[in-house]
């Protein structure tokens, strides 16, 4: 099997290297950049744990391959703020208690984030729309509708 | 402020959303190699032979381990709550002879390089198999001449309990009630898998094992057992895991292979299950049905109960196997005075994935079954199903209640507290049960199908043996709290310093939490059936007492004052009455710091204090769901609308967090009631091994939910807890079953399993018209 050289721009660094064809893009993300935020958790699609943005669109990581995402820009949740600063969401999260064990965390931090780009001021419909795609096995998703309703306000409402 | 009680954000939080929470699969050491089990594709096969050669010739390959390879004699997989009667159908650490179900591990392939390659190398052991016919439901291991799993019989063990006379008062009620009720096989499945790196440590002679589990100690334990070596040689860490609900809390299989193979590779291995495995290889549980012939009169008491239980155990005892048929039976009654019952619980083996406890384990299925009876009861007296669970429940003033069954692993089953009634009189308000009725006349005269249900319960919570915590106050005035309870995402951190700031009025930031290691964590048990707050936060509690009483003995010296004339408050001991006269906890422990004379009285240096807690027995938490949902009679899809909880888990650390676990816990249950339901095709293969086919709940099938608690406390520990982790999963599929059937009545239609999917519903429906 012979590798390919890929050129991704992760986080705002541009990251080449020369993989194998079937390398997934979270594998190279967790194994060769050490960006261990982005989960596996079902690594077929379904659970959302793996979601990271390519190209300023939220994706699964386990369902493309590395040699997909050449020369395209991806987004971690290491990436989505500064440093070890908390953004609106994860702030949102901290304080309704939305999350337990976090495994499944990081992917809807990054869904919620694409989610309150395209529409800052969702209704509860549309929040519930929008995370049907992410699962989490441990809070029954009511406070992280409430987190989400309190990134809202957090991030100025609808401004 | 007292932070006991106090609803604050949690210590795990930040770190875990920057990134930084370090799961099993983020952990990489040096020289790491990889690890794939191969597993059996066959429900039932003999192993004719193994030919490893063409993996072996693989220079990536670092070894292969069959049965052949491992040390003669090697113990099965050690079951600790068998009876003498209970058949030794335990499970080898890796196939030998003959495999018993699809996934059970027959070889460890462990190569040089990344997971694809092991996965690679992994299909080319080449493992000669002869299929045996398979059973996979326990009706077909039951009948006459069914394939045998082990040998003699497919019964592992009958467990019998009675009160009262049964027969009797059923031959003489006015009235009886014969039906089966059917709760499906589901699991945990955690978000994270399993996942295991050990590395072998050649100076201690000994390894470290880092794990996915909710038992670092008794993981420890069975290591040391397994590999003979002293427990000094022995360290078991669990990073953070990735919820676990039961799935995590024996020692597996895969853990004592890589243990054993730890000092031959001399490299840490790292082996992480991959969805498809972990349905596979991580334990099921619930799959139960009862059979139960019910004798009750015009008023809607019950007079007696018998009840058959059958249990699909899978293939193996594990662990805890009995757990799921004895408190299935055995917590049937709940809430309910039934002086007659008798309780037969049949235990079969399948050549299915093995069964072990997982939140709510038994419970769920006596839940089901008893609120269903309540329902059928009040359905043919004519009466109220709230009325009739009214005149049929405890009163207050019974506690402590001796229940007359034992119970395992925790002597006698006795109820602690609670106010029954009250919980349901509050539930059926909160879910504002007359309004609804009208809600439902009205609906029904349109066509329309809306119904409510309650699931009452009642859940043994707390269970011993014992848990340690151990406090010590550094010279800076950090304090670092110990825990041999180990968290999977329930906040152990957050409620831990919860409690021991209140003890010692130290602020809440400058107190550390250390769990899941055993080597700071000198002894300990886990986290699993409800027990962390109501036995290690209490272990917590005594240990943080105990620094209080050394600080004031201290601290005598440095104030000039006499031990009785000194308070802890704020962190600091303080002259009563001239707080002004005062050292802070900082100072009390740099003053046993060691390197200096100790003060008159003080026999030790450090602040330093450790408790290990035995509880007297455990305790019983309990709760009142009230589900309503709209039945489309076309379809047979439930549309849930709301549902209702009123908890009692005695005194709460943290209402916030508790909110979230009886949330969680009602998720789980409503994929139970609904969605989940893992499939086994007749010959044992498995049908729906993913989250494509195997449903879980999504965010769309949740309803309103309402939460609401109760206090009763507890009078077993200080601090009134009774555990709260898994009533959520236990009352919600009886509520939903019971607000099914309840939109039904006026169809006929029969509701006596789970889970009530669109084609089970659909069907009950056609069959009454």
């Amino acid at each position: 099997m012979s590798d390919h050289a890929v050129t991704i721009r992760v986080n705002g660094v541009e990251r080449s290297d020369s993989v194998p064809a079937r390398l997934t893009l979270a594998d190279f993300l967790r194994e060769r950049l050490d960006l261990t935020a982005t989960h596996l958790a079902c690594e077929h699609g379904v659970c959302g744990a793996c979601t990271v943005m390519v190209d300023g669109e939220t994706a699964r990581a386990c369902l493309l391959l590395t040699v997909q995402a050449d020369g395209s820009e991806v987004t971690t949740l290491e990436g989505l703020t500064e440093g070890d600063e908390l953004g609106p969401i994860e702030q949102a999260f901290w304080a309704k208690h939305g999350m337990q064990c976090g495994f499944c965390t990081p992917g809807f931090v990054l869904t919620i984030a694409e989610m309150l780009d395209e529409n800052p001021n969702p209704t509860r419909e549309e929040i519930i729309e929008g995370l049907g795609g992410n699962l989490c096995r441990c809070t029954g998703y009511v406070k992280i509708v409430e987190a989400v309703e309190e990134a809202v306000s957090l991030r100025g409402g609808g401004a | 402020m007292s932070l006991f009680g106090a609803s604050i954000r949690r210590k795990e939080d930040p770190r875990l959303l920057q990134g930084n929470g370090q799961y099993l699969s983020d952990i990489k050491l040096h020289g790491m190699v990889h690890a794939v089990f191969v597993r059996s594709p066959h429900a039932h096969a003999l192993i004719r032979g193994i030919d490893t050669s063409t993996a072996m010739a693989d220079p990536r390959v670092v070894c292969v381990l069959t049965a052949d390879d491992l040390p003669a004699g090697l113990p099965p997989l050690p079951c600790i709550d068998a009876e003498e009667t209970t058949k030794p159908f335990n499970q080898p650490i890796l196939a030998a002879e003959k495999v018993r179900f699809v996934g059970e591990p027959v070889a460890l392939v462990i190569v040089e390089g990344d997971r694809y390659i092991a996965e690679d190398i992994a299909g080319l052991v080449d493992v000669d198999y002869e299929p045996l016919p398979a059973v996979s439901t326990a009706e077909a291991a039951l009948a006459p001449g069914a394939p045998l799993v082990h040998f003699e019989s497919n019964v592992v063990d009958v467990l019998e309990y009675s009160v009262g006379d049964a027969p009797s008062a059923l031959a003489a009620a006015p009235h009886t009630l014969t039906e089966r009720f059917v709760t499906q096989r589901y699991a945990g499945t955690p978000l994270e898998t399993r996942g295991v790196i050990v590395q072998w440590d050649e100076p201690r002679r000994g390894l470290t094992m880092w794990s996915s589990t909710q038992v670092p100690h008794s993981l420890k334990a069975t290591l040391v057992g397994y590999l003979g070596l002293p427990e000094n040689a022995v360290r078991v860490i669990a990073p953070d895991v990735g919820g676990a609900f039961g799935v995590k809390l024996q020692p597996y299989p895969e853990e004592i292979v890589l243990g054993l193979a730890a000092e031959q590779v001399g490299r840490p291995i790292k082996w992480v299950e991959d969805r498809y495995e972990h349905f596979l290889a991580s334990t099921h549980g619930r799959e139960q049905y009862h059979d139960v012939e019910v004798g009750y009169d015009d008023d809607g008491k019950i007079l007696a109960i018998h009840d058959h239980a059958v249990t699909n155990t899978g293939a193996y005892l594990q662990r805890l196997t009995l757990v799921e048929p004895f408190i299935g039976v055995s917590m049937l009654s709940g809430p309910y005075v039934i002086e007659h019952q008798q309780l037969v619980s049949t235990v079969v083996m399948t050549n299915t994935t093995p069964l072990n406890p997982f939140r709510g384990v038994g419970h769920v299925q006596a839940a089901f079954t008893m609120e269903r009876i309540i329902d059928l009861v009040a359905e043919a007296v004519g009466i109220d199903p709230g009325e009739v669970r009214m005149r049929n429940m405890f009163s207050n003033d019974v506690f402590p209640l001796h229940r007359g069954i034992g119970n395992v692993l925790a002597g006698e089953i006795i109820y602690d507290s609670g106010d029954y009634q009250e919980c349901l009189r509050r539930a059926m308000a909160a879910a504002e049960w007359d309004d609804f009725r009208s809600e439902q006349d009205s609906a029904r005269a349109e066509g329309r199908y809306l119904g409510i249900g309650i699931g009452f319960f009642v859940e043994e919570t707390s269970l011993g043996p014992y848990e340690s915590g151990r406090v010590r106050v550094e010279p800076s005035g950090q304090v670092i709290v110990f825990t041999g309870a180990c968290s999977s995402g329930q906040g152990h951190d957050t409620v831990l310093a919860q409690i021991t700031a209140d003890e010692l009025g130290v602020d809440f930031d400058d107190i550390v939490v250390v769990h899941g290691d055993t080597d700071l964590v000198a002894s300990g048990v886990g986290t699993y059936a409800s027990r962390s707050a109501p036995i290690g936060g209490t272990a917590v509690r005594h240990a943080a007492g105990s620094i209080k009483e050394q600080a004031i003995q201290i601290a005598a010296e440095m104030l000039e004052a006499s031990p009785q004339d000194l308070e802890l408050v704020e962190g600091e001991v303080r002259v009563k009455g001239s707080p002004a006269s005062s050292v802070s906890l900082a100072q009390v422990a740099g003053r046993v710091a060691p390197g200096q004379p100790l003060p008159e009285g003080v026999d030790n240096y450090t602040l330093d204090a450790t408790d290990i807690y035995h509880p007297p027995t455990n305790t019983f938490s309990y709760g009142c769901h009230v589900a309503t949902v709209e039945v489309d009679v076309d379809t047979g899809v439930v549309n849930l609308l709301r549902h209702v909880v009123v908890n009692d888990s005695g005194s709460l650390i943290n209402p916030l967090l508790v909110d979230g676990q009886v949330q969680g816990g009602v998720a789980l249950g409503i994929g139970g009631a609904l969605l989940e339901e893992i499939a086994y095709s007749d010959d044992g293969q498995p049908q729906n091994a993913n989250f494509m086919d195997y449903l879980v709940p999504a965010i769309g099938n949740m309803p309103e939910m309402v939460v609401e608690h109760m206090i009763v406390p507890t009078p077993l520990n200080p601090d009134g807890m009774k555990g709260a982790g898994e009533g959520g999963a236990v009352g919600a599929p009886a509520a939903i079953a019971n607000a099914v059937a309840d939109a039904l009545i006026p169809l006929g239609a029969k509701i006596t399993e789970t889970p009530l999917g669109p084609e089970t519903v659909y069907r009950a429906v056609q069959d009454a018209r």
